[in-house]
């Protein structure tokens, strides 16, 4: 388990960047090695002077905090509809985001798999297909579909207890999927049911959903084959995101998932990141607050993604209103990750030269499973612990009362950070 | 294609055209006019460095430690050399004859492979001579962005998400809307090349007018299309080269837009082109006689009697460039009372004009206050300032323009480099390539307008807009950091009113 020890030489000058700091990358891989916070390192915010990294809470008085235990629960329902589907729960308030295969190597995503499996929770596939090595984690893993239908398959719609309906992403919203030429092998072709070193545009829109009763009726094609699936829909952050989320809930979905702008594991145009769609920690109060307002909060699962990043930015998004979050960059810096954002290829044309995001045969070789595994393993502990931490701080019992305490939240302004 | 029926009509009965040869007839013409239809599309093509930015990166390698680290692999690998010898790189940066010894770092991408692996003897530092490029408005990214693009025409692609501040000043706390369900084609993505960038310059009556006999009568339209919402502005500062004044010229006829050049370079150059729109000064507004064949002739500045005197000289539409200083509001409403048809609105490189008020701001009051006098439609706002992104282009063109003006990307995607503050328009210094190769840099800053046009068709597609000129004043599609985080984190303690109020 010995990885990638810095500590004697100083931060690496090149890396980091204002939303993942080079602190909040060593922090990350600190925690994947040894299970621990780290006490020289902010591993709690970055410095992109907004959002998450703008919020802190305010504690009770060290006198009121409650004892650090595994008493402070951190599970959170998956299902709250009540209805006959999966009642499900999972130990942790995150679970895994798609990433699909292809983007990643099947190491990254059987890596991912393990931990969900020793976590309670999940990871979801990303449109790609379900390599046939995921079967044997099935009950941790979340079928994706997508609106390229890449490796949809009735079989592993059966599978799966979660089945997620990919609307759009944070990363590219409104922009469809890409997987480039050089990342479309003979592997990856054959599980999207394509020509392999072709390029895939996963399109946009749903080309059958144009409406809200279009959207329930895809809720029910998959209800049809799975009836037991609870159903997720994966949405991104426009200016009208409370008005989807609702249409969402009244289409019979379990799980909101909102896709923030800033997040992002694989490909996407720059324009895009930066430019379409609110971040999530925008998005989140305002649809909160609205399924509030209509009064089905309770029947719902709001999930919070894109530019989640550290177990602090988990608290302050349940906080503002979230039941949990879906990590994806986290796990991949848990796993080595540096950020250089070549994932797309880069100038080598073979993807990431850590072995994550690329299906490339030598490369993908440099995550092993078992490794990947132990190191998210461990990178989940330590943010467990940071979230009691942070519970019991508050002198909460529960993540679950965590969620929409926005009184307990702070807003710190640059010059009182200073 | 109704005129050729229409006139088909007429030689039927004169010939006896059966209905049913009318009609195949009719098909064929249709096929002829539909098979004559051209999509619009800029040819963009990737073309070699002439004077490349500095590195990102610079790679230095403990020549001790690598030799420690040698003679260790030594003992545990002899005799495999090929493994003892191997210097692995995705990118090759310790390849080569001597490996590691002689690192390049023009083929390192940052991933840091190797300094953390071996922090004891290899670093990878941020290039200072980059990060030095630009200044504090038009950064290294800014520049880095704009020769990417004009080296390659395609929409910069990278991994792993956003990486820069939340929201920001300026353009970058302003974000754009998208939609969930909505497209502007059942193409998708593909369909992209179906959104209309094309705009109306001058003057667009409200209606139409005909008398009983059809024919038109009252107000005629008197005006004319571009392709893309950008036009080039004029060069800033010591930038206004020959070289560089036929290389707009030609790109600006690729790409079918406008070239603001000062009227004295157009007369010497005989650059008179539809193409070109000479600006004039004041005191010389009556030469705007000398250019027949400019479609738009600039004034720089507001004056009554100029601008009836370039008027009155050429059958143009007499434009009129205001800058963002005090009392622009009245010269606006003036020129537009006195028939402006074009108002080029200026702020300076920063995209600041009075009371330090951000440009997008300024677009919206100008597009407002034509709102408000009920001619906004009458009148063209091209809108230039603080445009060195590709993202700024929609968001300009959100705040009220119909075109956005381009002034420093054209330094930076010939390769050019600025010294020192790129705040005011006169006092930019910037070289250009000593040996400015005139083909070259046409394709450079053609497949930069590829390249923004196609961001600008993501920007479209994804709000599910079919055409650029209904994104004009749309503030409804845009979303203000400001005004989001005050909506969500409202009544959270501490929060009074954002970073960046």
């Amino acid at each position: 388990m010995n990885a990638y020890s810095l500590g004697e030489f100083g931060m690496p000058e090149a890396l980091g960047d204002a939303r993942w700091t080079d602190e909040l990358i060593l922090s990350t891989w600190y925690m994947a090695e040894t299970g621990e916070i780290p006490d020289k390192l902010n591993f709690k915010t970055g410095k992109s002077d907004g959002g998450f990294d703008r919020l802190d809470f305010t504690y009770l008085k060290e006198s009121e905090w409650l004892d650090h235990s595994n008493d402070i629960d951190t599970k959170i329902s998956l299902n709250r509809r009540g209805d006959s589907k999966n009642n499900i729960e999972i130990d942790i308030p995150w679970y895994g985001g798609g990433m699909s295969y292809g983007s990643v190597s099947v190491n990254v995503m059987m890596s991912r798999a393990l931990n969900a499996k020793k976590w309670n929770t999940f990871m979801s596939t990303g449109e790609g297909g379900y390599p046939h090595e995921l079967l044997q984690l099935k009950d941790n893993v979340i079928t994706q579909v997508a609106t390229g239908y890449f490796g949809v398959e009735e079989r592993t719609i059966k599978a799966s207890p979660i089945v997620e309906f990919k609307y759009a992403q944070g990363a590219k919203p409104g922009l469809g999927g890409h997987l480039l030429a050089a990342k479309a092998g003979e592997e990856v072709a054959k599980m999207r049911g394509s020509v392999p070193f072709v390029s895939l545009f996963s399109p946009f829109p749903f080309h059958s959903t144009y409406s809200v009763e279009d959207h329930s009726k895809h809720l029910d094609w998959i209800e049809t084959v799975n009836p037991k699936a609870i159903l997720s829909v994966k949405v991104s952050t426009p200016h009208d995101v409370d008005m989807v989320a609702i249409g969402s809930y009244f289409a019979g979905a379990h799980i909101i998932h909102l896709d923030g702008s800033y997040g992002g594991t694989g490909a996407a145009p720059e324009i895009a990141k930066k430019n379409i769609a609110m971040p999530i920690e925008l998005a989140i109060p305002k649809v909160h607050k609205f399924l509030q307002k209509e009064g089905v909060r309770d029947k719902v699962t709001l999930i919070a993604s894109g530019g989640v990043r550290t177990a602090d930015d988990i608290a302050k998004a349940i906080a503002l209103g979230a039941d949990g979050c879906v990590l994806g960059t986290t796990d991949l810096v848990g796993m080595g990750c540096t950020r250089c954002s070549n994932c797309e290829g880069g100038p080598s044309g073979r993807g990431c030269p850590w072995g994550l995001t690329t299906t490339d045969v030598e490369l993908q070789e440099l995550v092993d499973q078992d490794w990947g595994s132990k190191r998210l393993n461990n990178l989940y502990a330590a943010m467990q612990w940071r979230l009691r931490d942070i519970l019991r701080k508050l002198g909460l019992s529960s993540v679950q009362e965590l969620r929409g305490r926005t009184d307990l939240l702070k807003y710190i302004h640059k010059e009182t950070a200073k | 294609m109704l005129e050729s029926a229409t006139s088909m009509l007429t030689e039927s009965e004169s010939n006896h055209l059966t209905l049913a040869e009318f009609g195949a007839e009719s098909a064929r013409i249709g096929r002829q006019i539909a098979d004559s239809y051209e999509r619009f599309h800029i040819h963009v093509e990737e073309v070699d460095d002439l004077d490349p930015l500095p590195h990102r990166f610079l790679v230095k390698v403990g020549k001790i430690g690598l030799a420690k680290f040698i003679a260790k692999e030594v003992m545990m690998y002899f005799p495999h050399f090929d493994v003892i010898l191997s210097r692995p790189c995705t990118y090759g940066v310790f390849s080569g004859p001597i490996g590691g010894f002689a690192p390049r770092p023009k083929l390192c991408v940052g991933c840091l492979r190797c300094t953390v692996q071996h922090p004891d003897f290899v670093k990878v530092l941020p290039n200072p001579k980059m990060t030095a490029l630009g200044d504090s408005y038009t950064t290294h990214g800014h520049i880095a962005a704009i020769d990417e693009e004009a080296k390659k025409g395609m929409v910069p692609v990278r991994g792993q998400g956003y990486r820069g501040r939340f929201g920001g000043p300026g353009f970058d706390g302003m974000l754009t809307d998208m939609s969930e369900i909505v497209r502007p084609s059942r193409d998708g993505i593909h369909g992209r090349e179906l959104i209309g960038t094309s705009v109306d310059v001058g003057d667009k009556p409200m209606h139409l007018s005909f008398d009983k006999g059809g024919n038109l009568m009252g107000r005629v339209p008197d005006m004319f299309t571009i392709q893309v919402p950008f036009v080039f502005e004029l060069p800033p500062g010591n930038l206004g080269s020959d070289a560089l004044a036929r290389v707009v010229d030609m790109t600006s006829r690729i790409v079918d837009t406008l070239v603001c050049l000062d009227a004295d370079t157009v007369s010497r150059l005989g650059m008179d082109t539809p193409n070109i729109v000479p600006v004039l000064n004041i005191e010389d507004a009556s030469r705007a006689a000398e250019f027949s064949a400019a479609r738009l002739v600039e004034i720089e500045g507001w004056d009554a009697h100029a601008f009836g005197q370039a008027s009155g000289a050429t059958d143009a539409i007499v434009g009129v460039r205001i800058p963002f200083e005090e009392g622009w509001q009245e010269r606006l409403t003036n020129a537009v009372d006195s028939g402006a048809k074009v108002i080029h609105l200026l702020a300076d490189l920063h995209g600041r004009g009075p009371c330090d008020t951000f440009v997008s701001d300024l677009f919206k009051e100008a597009h407002t206050l034509l709102i408000e006098q009920g001619r906004r439609d009458s009148v063209t706002l091209i809108g230039g300032g603080g445009i060195v992104g590709a993202d700024h282009v929609p968001k300009a063109i959100i705040s009220g323009m119909d075109a956005a003006a381009l002034d420093l990307p054209v330094l930076f995607a010939v390769q050019g480099r600025s010294r020192g503050s790129l705040k005011h328009r006169d006092q930019v210094r910037g070289t250009l390539p000593k040996k400015l190769d005139h083909d070259w840099a046409v394709q450079r800053l053609s497949n930069l307008c590829g390249s923004w046009r196609d961001q600008l068709l993501e920007i479209l597609g994804a709000m599910g807009i079919r055409e650029v000129r209904r994104l004009r004043g749309e503030f409804g599609r845009s979303m203000i950091v400001k005004h989001l985080e005050d909506e969500a984190f409202d009544g959270i303690p501490g929060y009074h009113g954002g970073v960046y109020e």
